[in-house]
């Protein structure tokens, strides 16, 4: 199957029907990143609904700084952040939640899995449940995801694919209320990408969260993302409702 | 073979990197993650017995542990007896002298672990204590155990600080080292000959393993 083929499948497989008001809402200003060791001129606000909102625009325009500001793992010099009426981040009110308090699911670009680690484990580690609630929990997604058969591997013992699914699979199964998705597929061929935004399309269809995408692939965004916005430097310099002809 | 010399070196070696593990993970593990800028101050006083000769480092623990300082005086009033020229002087002494070869390679293996990890394991509302328990320490046990067999192997060879500190007493201070010395000058090759092979393999055969470990631990990285 060809690459726009399995796009256009994706396209017309977007869940339909009323999802319920959950939502975020941004505002951030400069932002040091230490991991880049860069100063991010960010001056942006918008909200986003429940449902994906693409985050599109060339390297170094600050995408992945917001989203690691969202998550906690960069301060921001000023702004606001809430999620479903809750506050995360607000400089006003000096309001920082830690990143292991906001409940936010992020998926890297390089996955970021364990290495030392089993899928399962890798899928378990956010979990706060014990026993018999975990592993159930673990199972559950494992089948999902169709990645039972791996459950035991480590992530160099898997496929792109695989490692792929795991990574979406551990950021899920803790039930965030936001999820963040960094050019998660930027590695993966067309059927792959197919058969893992079906799954998580899926999942989306009955939790309906903000999930924020960032891509380079304007196929990946019309798959996947209900509107775009367009970011350079650090600004949103465009906005586009995608018109999937539903 | 000095078989008394060999247990006294021994244990020395053995709790200076018991010592130097409980010691050595928390102060490397600050060194490798803390934003404070002054940190190089504490990371050079960490490094000086790489650079300094032993023979200072042990004339100045020497006045340290004589009762003319507060710690002396201290720790004849805790104990009765006094630090230098016993053990335990030459167990303090030892654990300042290794102190950078197990810290170095603990920060090394510590810096070397992915923080994309971290951030991910914070993302996923992991605690510090987790993080550390989980991510860091199985995933730096190489640096770890290198700065252990190190300081090993390094308090295995002691000689200057051993003699300053310690002096020459069989049984509470003649260490391996001291004891080829001795055997030197009393011009006893043979017997100086048969320990200094042993220690000569003993140190071929743990830096082997340090480097195997090392190499290990690089194709775990690249893969």
């Amino acid at each position: 199957m060809s690459g726009r083929r399995v796009m256009e499948q994706l396209v017309n497989d977007r869940p339909a029907g009323p999802r319920p008001i959950t939502d975020l809402q941004l505002v951030l200003k400069k932002a040091f990143n230490p991991s880049k060791q860069r100063r991010f001129a960010l001056d942006l606000e918008f909200s986003a609904p429940a449902g994906v909102t693409v985050i599109f625009g060339p390297s170094g325009s600050g995408k992945t700084t917001i989203l690691q500001c969202l998550a906690g793992l960069v301060e921001p010099d000023a702004g606001s952040i809430a999620v479903t009426g809750e506050t995360l981040f607000d400089s006003e009110r000096k309001i920082n939640l830690a990143p292991q308090d906001r409940r936010v699911g992020y998926v890297f670009q390089d996955l970021a899995l364990f290495p030392h680690m089993t899928a399962a484990d890798n899928i378990g580690f956010g979990i706060r449940e014990n026993g018999d609630v975990k592993s159930g929990m673990v199972l559950d997604i494992l089948e999902r995801f169709s990645i039972l058969h791996v459950s035991r591997h480590r992530p160099d013992e898997i496929s792109g694919g695989e490692r792929q699914r795991v990574a979406l699979a551990r950021a899920l199964v803790t039930r965030p209320r936001l999820l963040l998705l960094d050019e998660p597929f930027s590695a993966l061929d067309d059927e792959l990408k197919l058969a893992i935004i079906s799954d998580l399309k899926q999942w989306l269809a009955q939790n309906a969260i903000p999930v924020l995408f960032v891509t380079h692939d304007r196929a990946e965004a019309a798959a996947l993302g209900e509107r775009t916005l367009v970011v350079k430097d650090g600004r949103v310099v465009g906005e586009v409702q995608i018109d999937n002809g539903r | 073979m000095n078989w008394q010399a060999f247990e006294l070196t021994a244990r020395l070696a053995s709790l200076t990197a018991l010592i130097l593990v409980a010691v050595g993970i928390p102060l490397a593990l600050w060194v490798a993650f803390s934003p404070r800028r002054w940190k190089f101050l504490i990371e050079a006083v960490v490094g000086m017995p790489l650079v300094l000769p032993p023979t200072v480092l042990g004339f100045y623990l020497l006045v340290a542990f004589g009762s003319g300082t507060a710690l002396g005086r201290w720790y004849e009033r805790t104990t009765g007896g006094t630090l230098a020229f016993t053990f335990s002087g030459l167990l303090a002494a030892s654990v300042l002298y290794s102190l950078p070869f197990a810290v170095h390679p603990m920060v090394a293996g510590f810096r070397g672990v992915d923080s994309r990890l971290l951030d991910a394991a914070r993302t996923l509302g992991a605690s510090r204590w987790k993080i550390y328990f989980r991510i860091v320490l199985p995933l730096a046990w190489p640096g770890l155990l290198t700065g252990l067999m190190l300081s090993f192997a390094h308090t295995v060879g002691e000689f200057g600080v051993v003699l300053m500190v310690g002096g020459n007493i069989p049984g509470a201070t003649r260490t391996l080292s001291i004891d080829i010395y001795d055997q030197v000058q009393s011009l006893n090759y043979a017997s100086a000959n048969q320990t200094a092979l042993v220690l000569l393999l003993f140190s071929y055969a743990l830096l082997c393993v340090v480097y195997s470990m090392n190499r290990r631990s690089l194709l775990w990285g690249s893969r």
